[in-house]
């Protein structure tokens, strides 16, 4: 058979083939098994949709949707007003200790959002360290808890998916479209207002989106600082997992509603990004613009206030992990009293959180780059579906997911519950968007000659993949390992759902601590798990490094 | 060593037909050229030969041996790239010997042979050093050592001197010429420079519209023309109707040129013609003029320089031609 298809097909079509095995069982299958809980009566013989009647007619999970959409709208304005004058400042004004404020704006990129909301808690909540300071000075603010306090951290978390491209846009603004528009005699401050802020939008929009989606999924977050409020993934969790019974069909409903709200977002963005985009082709850097010392220094304080109030929460929860509790209450003395619980408790999960990373970002690499290669080099139809499969787990909760994970792997021909593997291979679902992207990017630079040289000199095109694609993909493939890993490392929405006795990880800790009050391993966990997170990078960098100086 | 026969070769690309039921033969050892204006199908033809695009329809045989069912990596061809293609990953040694590892030449031998490849193209003890390291022409000299030391049957050329400076593909080509025929393997070479496709060739393929237009020798498509387009895109022409030379004929004319002179500089029996200079443009050996006959019609000519007539644009000449090379264009 394989005779009949032309010969330079026959490598892309059989990683497309193994592409689309490896998502639709693990991810098209379980997805259809949510989909098919929420739409199946109780017996599971007939379809209804009882179950969407059912729940949308409860105020409670009218009021989950309402508030989870909310919130990310307003988190999601919140970031924007925040970050593009940020980047504005970043891009065209001087800026004291620019290179520092770049390079501290993409951590809470890696850092875990969760750990934040914590450490604001310990802080700012009811029995927090400055609360209590301010209360006995005679002060006292509005609570933490709630709306407010969740869309503040997600503004501290997720601002640089909107800061990072939008600088990127306001550098690559051609500067002779700003000259054009004050020769034709515009102030320089309109020149920015109607010239300038058209052309980045486009990214400023896609960064929007990603906060926005970043928030509709987002599950630790708000199980820290909801309190009673219902939440999304919050409430599809609870429902699923289910003090009393569990129960799929119901949390089944609001995930398949949380999946479409996504594709919706996504959908809405495309179709309007696709009529406005402006392209530029600017061939230098625009120059700084001429700042006077007071506007100076208001970007220069505005910059690095946002950056240090983002890593403030992970600074305080590192240094309280250094100080004694007893149970929630901390008492400020130091002691490595955290530390040493946590050496008799989290042992396990620290190297369970290590190995499932590793894991991970292995499987990642092997099932991503191979399709972001493919849909990059092979122009047809199968290639774009394979695209958009690849993308969906984009737009898919991580508790979503992994329930559908639960409910399709708890039984039948593939049994993975309880076991290790189920966490890896969601980890792996979840993280190929990212490795089929930054690949396919990659890919793009290659010339597509230098494949056909190796081909035309008698490798056959796997041979031709394996010795001139994949070494010229090795600093992009290696940087994407390193995001993956320390991504897994801290992901917590798919997690919750499905670890299981001695596979517990560093995220699992932190959550149980949270629930049962143990506060002071909750504190020496999350230091853990910004080590972890932090070291790869590091050494990434300096790798990175010596590789442009050497 | 074999020659290339293609037979009745067609794509389409959506609406476009690249190539449209092209025959060719290109024999043992000759050093062939698909010659035409970019979109022709020249690149789109080559890249059948290489196995990078199928074929619709059609069947294309080294010697005779089938190839254009087999992959590309089987069919036993050096390409040489516009974009030169070194892998930047590799040496130029690694470069070179790429190809005889492939085809599990043994360790003890490849050094020799790329070493050798390397000296054919003046690069010797250039093997250590990387590609980012050296120049346009030096990565092309690579690229091209890189195809022959696999002494492929057939050897395709991808406009690969387009990228270099003028003075330099000058020197490449006559460079390219003489190893392919110290060598004697088959090559192909695209390119949509007529100049450069006239000094390197044996026979020229013309390419226009996905067919061939004429194949044949450079001096017999200069000289003979076969078709408007031909005779267009070789050179400069003039292309006259027959009465406009007062001819009588219903036939479209070419007349090259430097078939034309002034009439005191022309054999007595020449034909003359009465008109004014137009424009003068003194191009260093050549001085192009463009007189402008009494009908309107403005004739193109070209002189070799001639220091010791003064021409001003304006003036009344009479100019002569050769009428042996008038040639007739259907």
């Amino acid at each position: 058979m394989t005779l009949s298809i032309p010969h330079q097909q026959r490598l892309p079509l059989l990683i497309a083939l193994l592409g689309f095995l490896f998502l639709g069982v693990f991810l098209l299958w379980p997805l259809a098994q949510v989909f098919s809980a929420s739409l199946l009566d109780s017996e599971g013989a007939h379809l209804t949709f009882a179950n969407y009647t059912r729940m949308l007619g409860r105020p409670y999970y009218r009021d989950a949707i309402v508030n989870t959409l909310s919130i990310g709208a307003g988190a999601t304005l919140l970031t924007t007003l925040l970050s593009v004058p940020f980047a504005f400042a970043l891009a065209r004004l001087p800026v004291a200790g620019k290179p520092a404020v770049q390079a501290l704006a993409s951590m809470p990129l890696v850092l875990p959002s969760f750990v934040s909301a914590y450490a604001i808690v310990l802080l700012l909540g009811n029995a927090g360290i400055v609360t209590r300071w301010l209360h006995d000075h005679g002060l006292a603010f509005g609570s933490i808890y709630g709306a407010g306090g969740i869309i503040l951290v997600y503004a501290l978390t997720l601002y640089p998916y909107v800061l990072l491209p939008t600088v990127a846009a306001f550098k690559a603004v051609d500067v002779s479209m700003e000259e054009a528009a004050q020769g034709l005699g515009s102030s320089p401050a309109r020149a920015v207002s109607s010239v300038i802020l058209p052309i980045v939008l486009p990214a400023i929009l896609a960064g929007a989106l990603l906060v926005f989606i970043e928030t509709l999924e987002n599950f630790g977050v708000p199980f820290v600082l909801a309190e009673d409020m219902p939440i999304f993934a919050v409430e599809a969790f609870k429902l699923f997992i289910g003090e009393t019974a569990a129960n799929p069909a119901s949390a089944g409903v609001l995930g398949v509603l949380l999946i479409l709200t996504t594709v919706l977002v996504l959908l809405v963005q495309r179709r309007f990004l696709s009529r406005r985009r402006f392209a530029t082709h600017a061939r230098r850097t625009p120059p700084l613009l001429q700042a006077g010392l007071g506007l100076r220094f208001a970007a220069t304080l505005y910059c690095w206030a946002i950056v240090l109030a983002a890593l403030v929460p992970f600074f305080a929860i590192v240094v309280l992990s250094f100080m004694e509790f007893r149970g929630p209450v901390l008492h400020d003395h130091f002691s490595f009293g955290n530390f040493a619980g946590f050496y008799d408790k989290a042992m396990r999960p620290l190297a369970n959180t290590l190995i499932f990373a590793s894991l991970a970002a292995f499987c990642v690499t092997l099932v991503g780059v191979p399709i972001g290669y493919v849909v990059t080099r092979w122009r047809s139809g199968t290639a774009t579906v394979l695209d958009v499969v690849a993308t969906l787990p984009f737009a898919v909760a991580g508790t979503v997911l992994a329930i559908g994970f639960v409910v399709s792997f708890n039984s039948g021909w593939l049994i993975l519950t309880g076991g290790p593997l189920i966490l890896v291979l969601a980890y792996t679902v979840r993280k190929v968007p990212f490795a089929v992207r930054s690949s396919s990017a990659i890919v793009h630079q290659i010339d597509v000659s230098l494949e056909e040289a190796s081909v035309s000199l008698g490798r056959s095109p796997l041979q031709t993949f394996l010795r001139i694609v994949v070494p010229l993909m090795v600093g992009g493939i290696l940087s994407g390992v390193v995001l993956t890993w320390v991504t897994v490392a801290s992901e917590l929405s798919a997690t919750v759902v499905l670890y299981s006795g001695n596979w517990r990880t560093l995220t699992v800790v932190m959550f149980q601590s949270l629930e049962g009050g143990g506060a002071g391993l909750a504190t020496a966990a999350a230091t853990a798990l910004i080590l972890v997170t932090l070291l790869p990078i590091a050494l990434l960098y300096r790798l990175v490094r010596r590789y442009e100086l050497g | 060593m074999a020659g290339i026969h293609v037979k009745g070769a067609s794509r389409t690309f959506g609406s476009v037909r690249a190539v449209d039921n092209v025959d060719l033969e290109v024999g043992e050892g000759e050093f062939f050229t698909l010659l035409g204006p970019s979109g022709c199908g020249k690149t789109t033809l080559l890249r059948m030969i290489a196995g990078f695009c199928e074929l619709d329809a059609g069947e294309i045989s080294f010697g005779d041996k089938r190839i254009d069912k087999l992959s590309a990596y089987r069919r036993d061809v050096g390409m040489v790239f516009q974009n030169y293609a070194v892998f930047p990953n590799l040496t130029v040694a690694g470069n070179v010997a790429y190809g005889l590892k492939a085809r599990r030449v043994p360790a003890a031998e490849i050094g020799a042979q790329v070493e050798a490849a390397l000296g054919m193209v003046q690069l010797a003890g250039y093997g250590e050093r990387w590609p980012h390291q050296l120049s346009g022409g030096q990565l092309q000299r690579v690229a091209i050592a890189r195809a022959l030391v696999i002494r492929p049957q057939v050897l395709l050329f991808d406009e690969p001197l387009s990228n270099l400076d003028a003075r330099l593909r000058v020197s490449m080509r006559a460079e390219i010429r003489q190893l392919q025929k110290s060598l004697g393997i088959t090559a192909v070479y695209v390119t949509h420079d007529q100049e450069e496709a006239m000094s390197v060739s044996d026979r020229i393929g013309l390419m226009n519209h996905g067919r061939l237009e004429q194949v044949g020798v450079p001096s017999e498509i200069y000289r003979q023309p076969a078709t408007r387009f031909a005779a267009e895109f070789m050179g400069t022409t003039n292309l006259l109707e027959a009465r406009q030379l007062g001819l009588a004929a219903p036939v479209t004319l070419s007349l090259r040129p430097e078939a034309l002179r002034l009439a005191e500089d022309a054999p007595p029996e020449w034909p003359q013609l009465a008109g004014t200079l137009a424009t003068v443009e003194m191009l260093g050996p050549l001085t192009r003029l463009d007189v402008a006959l009494a009908s309107g019609t403005v004739l193109r000519i070209a002189l070799l320089d001639v220091p010791q007539r003064a021409l001003q644009a304006g003036a009344a000449v009479t100019v002569a031609y050769d009428p042996a090379r008038l040639v007739i264009v259907p």
